[in-house]
């Protein structure tokens, strides 16, 4: 299960996509950043189905979930890119 | 006048220095400067708060916490934003944000302050985290707008 990326055929029909977590997103995934390949169709939606496979107390916090794109806050059905960056963020609590 | 290019944005690992920040954004044709200085509290629902930790998605935090500046000066008559959050551990007391806004007249200034922590809160990703004596806990914190259409598909710039 840990390995699901890595039996993803390297052909043009995969992407390499950038994957952050922060706050209690990154405690339970027990990760920071890592690189994620996919399939070519891929969208946030389903990279976060991904991790929530690898980790599904990810599932719990999904409604509490935001995500961005390229630094910016993106839809759950944006297609990614190679290149992109994605972060999974949870509600923001600064100030 | 907008002065955007003067305006200081940054997310700093060491004390604020408020007074550097006041001086800075203080202009000969201004008439009111206005300071949003939030620091740590002793307490947090009815539980003893010994320190807090901040971390942020740094690189997006800096990009929001700017188009906030670029939006005070496109819609207040203001002159000169700077804008300071703490990451790391931070004892009580000490100050978290400081949000400094000047401007020839207090109304606006008042406002544009004010429109900028609102919106801090809700949109630059940054969270906390709140030590207690009997644990942590992640603070509640604002879900951030999301625009609802998938928007067009760019490369990273």
């Amino acid at each position: 299960m840990a390995g699901y990326n890595r039996n993803v055929p390297q052909t043009s029909q995969t992407i390499r996509v950038q994957v952050l977590f922060f706050g209690r997103l990154k405690e339970i995934a027990g990760l920071s950043e890592e690189s994620a390949e996919l399939h070519g169709d891929a969208s946030i939606a389903s990279l976060f189905a991904q991790y929530a496979t690898r980790y599904p107390q990810l599932l719990e916090y999904r409604s509490s979930v935001v995500a961005s794109r390229n630094r910016e806050f993106a839809a759950w059905a944006t297609p990614l890119h190679t290149g992109d960056e994605v972060a999974f963020l949870p509600p923001v609590s600064g100030g | 006048m907008p002065a955007t290019s003067s305006d200081i944005v940054r997310l700093a690992r060491e004390p604020i220095d408020a007074q550097a920040l006041v001086a800075h954004v203080r202009g000969a044709g201004d008439g009111a400067i206005v300071v949003f200085d939030g620091f740590v509290r002793d307490h947090s629902k009815n539980r003893r708060t010994l320190y807090l930790e901040y971390e942020a998605y740094e690189v997006m935090a800096l990009a929001k916490m700017r188009e906030i500046a670029t939006h005070l000066h496109d819609n207040f008559a203001i002159d000169g934003v700077a804008m300071a959050h703490r990451l790391g551990r931070l004892e009580i007391g000490e100050t978290s944000i400081l949000i400094v806004v000047s401007g020839a007249h207090r109304a606006a200034t008042f406002d544009a302050c004010r429109y900028a922590i609102d919106t801090l809160k809700r949109t630059v990703p940054i969270w906390k985290k709140e030590y207690f004596e009997d644990g942590s806990v992640w603070a509640d914190g604002e879900l951030p707008p999301v625009p609802a259409a998938t928007p067009p598909a760019e490369t990273a710039s």
